[in-house]
């Protein structure tokens, strides 16, 4: 079983600083981690690689940096990791994005199953997913919470959509993408984090892609959508109102509330 | 031929339209203020859902593709057949629910389409260029962006509860347009059957009604719980109540509970020790009831009402029935 | 409590801020003592919620002229029933104390009401790109006056010690309500005697901490949490004293056992991350440059494995070391509701090995189980007594004493960082010789003549 693993580098949140004056973001102090879905994802297909045997691969795009992921992938059960990375590919949307990892993935050659996480948390999007499906020609399932069965031609999956579970089985080779429920990702082993350093990692560019990606559909270029404005809320103090009696209108107030929230049934 | 209109995807269950469409169709006859534009709606499937409500709620036009492959949630099938809908009605905007089942559709038919799609919007406008600005949370919902698209259709996925439904006007009528289905040569993902439907998380619930110490019996709970039916939400506890086991872990909030981020919280007879503070402030509104005025809750809350619990919160209950909440 | 008592502490602190009700006051009448030891709270106490020093020093006026007790609570947090008022008392909270009033970056010291939780000072410092404040008792909800009248300790005692080595000024409400100001920020100053190290650790029978500065420490850049899993416990122990004179000073090295870190995962709705083996230890580093912990963890890693390690995994992301942290700490909450008792006993670090031998003999001895985790790097050990069909065990009594003598026995301490309170102060004769006992019941009537502040917490002190 050929297993790829979409992972992205994200800023570590909680560290993220966001200024409201000049709507801008601090990541620099923030320091960087895999996107914490990408861990599911990886584990879901390392416990696939242990069960039935195969191989895993971690892949992202990024600057080249973004090699630190592909190590802890290794750390944490990947085989190896594909870099992607060229400075054209700068400012890619979720379209370019896709458009560049499914060339990577064509170049990279044949593989059974593509896991990618359900979201990141810095773009929270979860657009990269079934885009990059659809580029590859391949179906996708979504919201994967459970894995019932690894067939030699099929995966049967629980997939948590229409406000319900489906059990559904897809051909090979697919896509999926998992929710956080679906495992507890393991901890890198010290072991595997030290040979990891060493690890030669595969590395595509621009130019490496050639006959499956063109310059326009990535990076800048390549991306339809265009942020034009970014608005940093400012953290609003909680004045508390209170009512110690009146209750009539301290009810009329909260079901204002629970109007402007769309919140009643 | 040019691109014009909104499309709006009428995502349906069972046959029973998700009232999210009610939400988009609300939106993009607002949008039509700005710009003068049709709205379309775009339903699949085989069922008796009454096409006539999508015309009451704001279409102008309905394109209907009848078939019972669209029983179940299947992307492929629902891509291949809303490719072949928006190729037909060439519309400027489409916008989908950001329900699970539409964000897992909109990116691959974005992608099948070649065009930009901006995920999980809370508002649109129409720019003075008559383009669609796209605002969306992003960082966990640190930031807001304003986004365009270059390309056409412009696409996007519209959160859950962020407009308002549009009224039913059954005077209104319009154009249906019946589609031929499209159906894939070979099925790659086979739907087995469904599991179970969903049942309401608590760190995932918008609204969480919470009890603490002020509660004097188990059984009182419930009514916390017909408070919180009557806005979709769900029971919480604070530690000192689980821990007389007055009701199960799995609804205890706070430092060693479930985090919650509700859109409304109500905090009802808690006092706001640290523990708990830590697993709700970061909730959107929150409502503290308590009769002791110098509880810590109130430091939190919004609103806050000194009060017995036990003289609120059925006060709530009825005035919310008077309004006609319940379902 | 007399209704006029009450009257005159409304017209002190305002009407809002006195709690007579019980449903109200019931929250302040307990710690987390456990359950089975804790002792019964006086029902008809009353919480008052003072705002400010000034109150709290017309209050114990108050209470000294109407011959009132007077029990001090910050974040009730505890494990000693120093917060229980046994008698009528007036609870006085510091929870309207809250402040953070001053980060002084350059003297690098930080300046808060006394009833700021850990919690807040965490997230604070969080905003700031240099500096942090070490200790970390578990429970976030403390409050930093508990906090340095219990002089709390927790994991990260081995490289940064416990709260009395950061500590740098006090301001005090003294039971017989003069305001005093102890320390300052100084590194230097020989006046008097200590009367700043005499408040820290007590238990608040000697005054009622206002405000406090606390010393804070640059940020290392790099840390790591190493999880190493062993078969047994004596394999696991032994390898702390050669990291530690090997001249490596982690932040932390926790001791649990495997079945005590899944439970407390479980309570948490967490995975406990290491699955081979019986014990693990956990290893908290924190370096400057990236290069160093890899070498440190290097040469850990290779002791352990000397020693009979199973495997080695390391957390670097912000959330998994929080997360195997918050599962360290949760221990005591996820175990509590089993254990009649919580043991804190210390030994000196090399005598650690030998102390758990015995102890655990002990256990057999009494057909008991008794898990543990601990500050292993600092020799502090917590080990359990069970509970036997939710009951105390008949044996309870014994079995204790035994232990508490065996850590005496290696020169150790009963308490090491819980406290005296209520529930040890029986068994200080096994520790301290009658002259100390007599001392310390004569400094309680220096500070407090009329014994009214929390009596009968560390000590008996009759006149």
């Amino acid at each position: 079983m050929k297993i790829l693993v979409l992972i992205k580098q994200v800023p570590d949140m909680e560290k993220v600083k966001f200024d409201s004056e000049k709507g801008v973001i601090d990541r620099k102090s923030a320091g960087t981690e895999i996107n914490p879905f990408d861990l599911n994802a990886l584990e879901a297909a390392v416990q696939i690689k242990e069960k039935v045997g195969g191989e895993v691969i971690a892949l992202t795009m990024g600057p080249p940096t973004a090699e630190s992921a592909l190590k802890e992938a290794i750390s944490r059960g990947a085989d190896n990791g594909i870099l992607v990375s060229d400075r054209v590919f700068g400012g890619s949307d979720t379209k370019a994005t896709s458009a560049t990892l499914s060339a990577a993935i064509k170049k990279f050659g044949e593989f059974d199953l593509v896991i990618a996480g359900e979201k990141t948390v810095d773009g929270d999007t979860g657009q990269v997913g079934p885009e990059t499906a659809e580029m590859l020609e391949v179906p996708h399932v979504s919201f994967v919470t459970e894995i019932i069965e690894i067939e030699e031609k099929s995966i049967t999956l629980v997939s948590e959509i229409w406000e319900g579970s489906y059990l559904k089985k897809m051909m090979y080779p697919g896509l999926i993408t998992v929710t956080k429920s679906i495992n507890a990702p393991r901890l890198p082993s010290f072991k595997m984090k030290m040979q990891a350093k060493k690890a030669q990692l595969i590395s595509y560019s621009l130019e490496d892609l050639n006959g499956f990606l063109a310059e326009v559909d990535t990076g800048f270029k390549g991306s339809p959508t265009k942020v034009k404005k970014i608005v940093v809320p400012e953290d609003t103090l909680r004045e508390c109102k209170i009512f110690r009696d009146g209750f009539d209108k301290a009810i009329e107030d909260l079901y204002s509330v629970m109007n402007e929230k769309n919140l009643l049934n | 031929m040019e691109y014009k209109g909104i499309l709006v995807f009428a995502e349906h269950n069972d046959g029973i339209i998700h009232k999210i469409t009610y939400e988009l169709l609300n939106k993009a006859k607002e949008l039509c203020k700005t710009k003068e534009m049709s709205v379309y709606a775009a339903v699949f499937g085989e069922i008796e859902t009454d096409i006539n409500e999508l015309f009451y709620r704001g279409a102008d036009k309905v394109f209907c593709v009848k078939d019972n492959e669209f029983n179940m949630p299947d992307e492929m099938i629902y891509t291949e057949n809303f490719y072949n809908v928006i190729k037909i009605a060439k519309p400027e905007i489409v916008l989908i629910g950001a329900t699970t089942f539409g964000r897992s559709i909109a990116p691959r038919l974005a992608a099948k389409l070649k065009t930009g799609l901006t995920a999980d919007c809370t508002e649109l406008k129409i720019d003075a260029d008559g383009k669609l600005v796209q605002i969306r949370p992003a960082f966990s919902d640190n930031i807001l962006a304003h986004i365009k698209t270059d390309t056409l259709p412009q696409m996007a996925t519209i959160r859950y509860k962020e407009f308002e439904e549009s009224k039913s006007d059954e005077n209104r009528t319009g154009e249906i347009i019946e589609i031929k289905a499209v159906n894939l040569a070979e099925k790659v993902v086979e739907i087995i059957r469904k599991i179970s439907s969903k049942e309401i998380d608590i760190s995932e619930a918008e609204v969480v009604v919470s009890g603490g110490r002020g509660i004097k019996n188990p059984d009182d709970f419930k009514m916390l719980e017909e408070l919180a039916l009557l806005m979709g939400g769900v029971v919480g506890a604070s530690r000192a109540v689980v821990d007389d086991g007055y009701i199960s872990k799995d609804h205890q909030v706070g430092y060693s509970g479930n985090r919650v981020k509700p859109k409304l919280y109500i905090a009802c007879g808690i006092s706001g020790a640290a523990q708990h503070i830590a697993g709700m402030k970061e909730s959107d509104t929150i409502i503290a009831i308590n009769n002791d005025p110098s509880a810590q809750i109130f430091n939190y809350a919004d609103i806050g009402i000194v009060a017995d619990m036990y003289e609120i919160v059925p006060q709530m209950i009825s005035y919310l029935n008077s309004k006609g909440g319940l379902k | 409590m007399r209704k006029e008592i009450v009257e005159k502490l409304k017209a002190i602190v305002g009407e809002d801020y006195v709690l007579v009700n019980q449903e109200q006051t019931l929250g302040y009448l307990y710690d987390e003592t456990e359950e089975l030891l804790r002792p019964s709270a006086a029902m008809d106490s009353v919480v008052v919620k003072p705002s400010n020093p000034e109150e709290i020093s017309k209050i114990m006026k108050l209470a000294n002229e109407e011959m009132v007790l007077v029990v001090p609570r910050g974040g009730g947090t505890g494990l000693c029933g120093a917060a229980i008022p046994t008698k009528t008392s007036i609870v006085l909270t510091d929870e309207r104390l809250n402040k953070i009033i001053e980060v002084d970056d350059s003297n690098m010291m930080v300046t808060c009401e006394a009833g700021v939780t850990l919690a807040m000072l965490i997230e604070e410092m969080n905003k700031h790109e240099k500096l942090f404040f070490p200790v970390h008792p578990g429970d976030e909800g403390a409050h930093l006056g508990g906090m340095v009248v219990e002089n709390a300790g927790g994991a990260k005692a081995i490289r940064h010690g416990i709260m009395r080595n950061h500590i740098k000024a006090l301001e005090v409400v003294l039971p017989t309500g003069e305001i005093v100001n102890l320390g300052g920020k100084l590194i230097k100053n020989n006046m008097g005697l200590d009367l700043l190290q005499l408040m820290i650790g007590s238990e608040g029978i000697l005054g009622i901490v206002t405000k406090l500065t606390l010393k804070l420490y640059p940020k290392e850049k790099f840390t790591g949490t190493l999880l190493i899993s062993f078969d047994t416990r004596e394999d696991a122990i032994s390898v702390v004293p050669e990291i530690l004179q090997a001249g490596i000073i982690p932040l932390a090295i926790e001791y649990l056992e495997r079945e005590i870190a899944v439970e407390s995962a479980k309570h948490l709705g967490e995975t406990w991350p290491a699955s081979v083996g019986n014990v693990d230890l956990m290893i908290i580093l924190s370096e400057a440059k990236e290069d160093d912990l890899y070498e440190k963890s290097e040469e850990i890693v290779e002791i352990c494995e000397n020693h009979n390690a199973l495997d080695t995994l390391i957390a670097e992301t912000s959330k998994e070391q929080h997360s195997i942290l918050a599962i360290r700490s949760n221990v005591y909450t996820a175990v509590v509701h089993d254990a009649a008792d919580a043991l804190d006993m210390a030994v000196p670090i090399a005598s650690i090995p030998e102390f758990m031998n015995e102890i655990f003999e002990i256990a057999n001895k009494y057909g008991a189980r008794t898990p543990a985790v601990g500050h292993a790097g600092d020799g502090n050990i917590h080990n359990f007594i069970m509970r036997e069909n939710g009951e105390m065990p008949s044996y309870y009594e014994e079995i204790k004493i035994d232990m508490y003598k065996t850590a005496i026995k290696f020169g150790g301490t009963i308490t090491a960082e819980h406290g005296t309170g209520k529930t040890r102060k029986e068994n200080m004769e096994l520790q301290l010789s009658m002259r100390e006992i007599e001392i310390i019941k004569g400094i309680k009537l220096v500070f407090d003549p009329n014994n009214i502040l929390n009596p009968g917490t560390i000590i008996d002190a009759k006149k």
